[in-house]
């Protein structure tokens, strides 16, 4: 019971001491995209469109419904990505793959459109590919 | 007491265990400040030679997107060592920044609109890595952001008679001793000199001062001088860039949906003022 009490104990404290998913500053984050309006999608990666200033990714995600609906990811500029080790090859090898991602929705009320933030492809590792402040 | 000790010592191994499963991968790898390593190479004429490539950070890597980063490695300077001050506006400047609206802000940066950042803010708003190629009487500057360059003369020579606006100005260099000084006119007035709105005018007079310390330090020293927008000049910190041994990259800005997206926000701006 003592027991039980200790390791509530420590995992009450682990959890605040869990770091804060790191944010950068980017130029147009703020203006563009609204940081109190994210959320988690999980769907599959479609397709990718790599090319600067930001690369874009598609996934089929399913709605509350069950309808299956595009939408389309903007993340970091492609060199931030390959200097984090994010290589093009790694989307491309998921393409057709089940995705986790956290994503901010445009402000401007374009359709299922987000700036993306942290992602996990299947291997399970989070990775950062976006600008997401949340 | 001894029972204590155990449940002690177990608490504190779960907690570790628990962090350290709770950090991203790669997280427990942290990246530090880099080490200035040996002096500074020296070029035939004997003066520094700044060649390589630089990344704007203290970490000698790139650090946006990574977790597991020392903050200090994420900087170029620290403001309690070396404060930078704000600009002091004209009165009429500041009410021309302030009136900007933020989507009118954002496409007025070079991230966003892609125009050249332009000297000096290609230095002072640059996220990316930079190419310096020295040679005596001339240092080349090959930004990777938009696949700029700048080709400075060293050999202390004046200013032309007539010099046109660029966006990179016309930039003549000399030496003060280890110190490469870059006096830079004639820019381009569509640039800005930081991305908060901070424009300039024809009378902007830019000076660059180069030193490299160490073998992995870059100091670059700023100071913009504009008296129709400002009423003193104002003075960078030093700004920290670190050498590293990554490659430059090709950087076109093409498919930029960020300033359409920018765009219809402005037109929903206009609307809604008009309503």
């Amino acid at each position: 019971m003592k027991i039980a009490r200790i390791l509530g104990a420590a995992v009450i404290t682990a959890g605040l001491l869990l770091p804060a998913v790191p944010s950068f500053a980017h130029h147009s984050f703020a203006a563009e995209f609204d940081a109190t309006n994210c959320r988690d999608f999980t769907g599959t990666l479609t397709k990718i469109d790599w090319q600067n200033p930001h690369g874009y990714f598609y996934m089929d995600v399913k709605d509350a419904n069950g309808k299956v609906e595009s939408w389309s990811f903007q993340t970091y500029a492609l060199i931030t990505l390959k200097r984090a080790g994010i290589e093009r090859q790694l989307f491309i090898d998921n393409i057709g793959k089940e995705v986790w991602v956290r994503g901010c929705l445009a402000r401007n009320g374009r359709q299922n459109y987000a700036a993306s933030g942290t992602l996990k492809f299947s291997d399970g590792i989070l990775r950062q590919v976006g600008q997401l402040q949340d | 007491m001894k029972v204590h000790l155990r449940y002690g010592f177990a608490c504190l191994a779960v907690l570790t265990l628990l962090y350290v499963l709770s950090l991203p991968a790669g997280a427990q790898d942290t990246i530090k400040v880099m080490p200035p390593g040996g002096p500074a190479p020296r070029m035939a004429d004997g003066h520094p030679d700044f060649s390589g490539l630089w990344l704007p950070n203290s970490a000698g890597q790139g650090v946006s997107g990574r977790f597991g980063v020392d903050p200090l490695a994420r900087r170029q300077f620290d403001p309690k060592v070396t404060p930078e001050e704000p600009p002091s506006f004209q009165p009429w400047a500041l009410a021309k920044i302030k009136a900007m609206t933020p989507t009118e802000l954002e496409l007025s940066k070079s991230s966003v609109n892609c125009m050249p950042r332009g000297v000096p803010a290609i230095w002072l708003q640059n996220p990316y890595s930079t190419q310096l190629v020295s040679t005596p009487g001339q240092l080349v500057q090959l930004f990777e952001v938009l696949n700029n360059f700048r080709v400075i003369p060293t050999d202390g020579r004046p200013h032309t008679r007539y010099p046109e606006p660029l966006f990179q100005g016309e930039g003549v260099g000399r030496w003060e001793g280890d110190t490469l000084v870059v006096d830079g006119i004639s820019f381009d007035e569509r640039t800005y000199i930081m991305p908060n709105g901070w424009f300039h005018s024809d009378a902007l007079h830019v000076v660059e001062r180069y030193t490299r310390p160490s073998m992995n330090y870059l100091i670059v020293e700023i100071t913009v001088e504009d008296p129709k927008v400002l009423t003193k000049p104002w003075k960078s910190a030093p700004r920290r860039w670190t050498l590293t041994n990554d490659h430059i990259n090709e950087f076109y800005c093409t498919n930029n949906h960020e300033l359409d997206e920018l765009q219809k926000l402005r037109t929903q701006e206009l609307e809604s003022k008009g309503k």
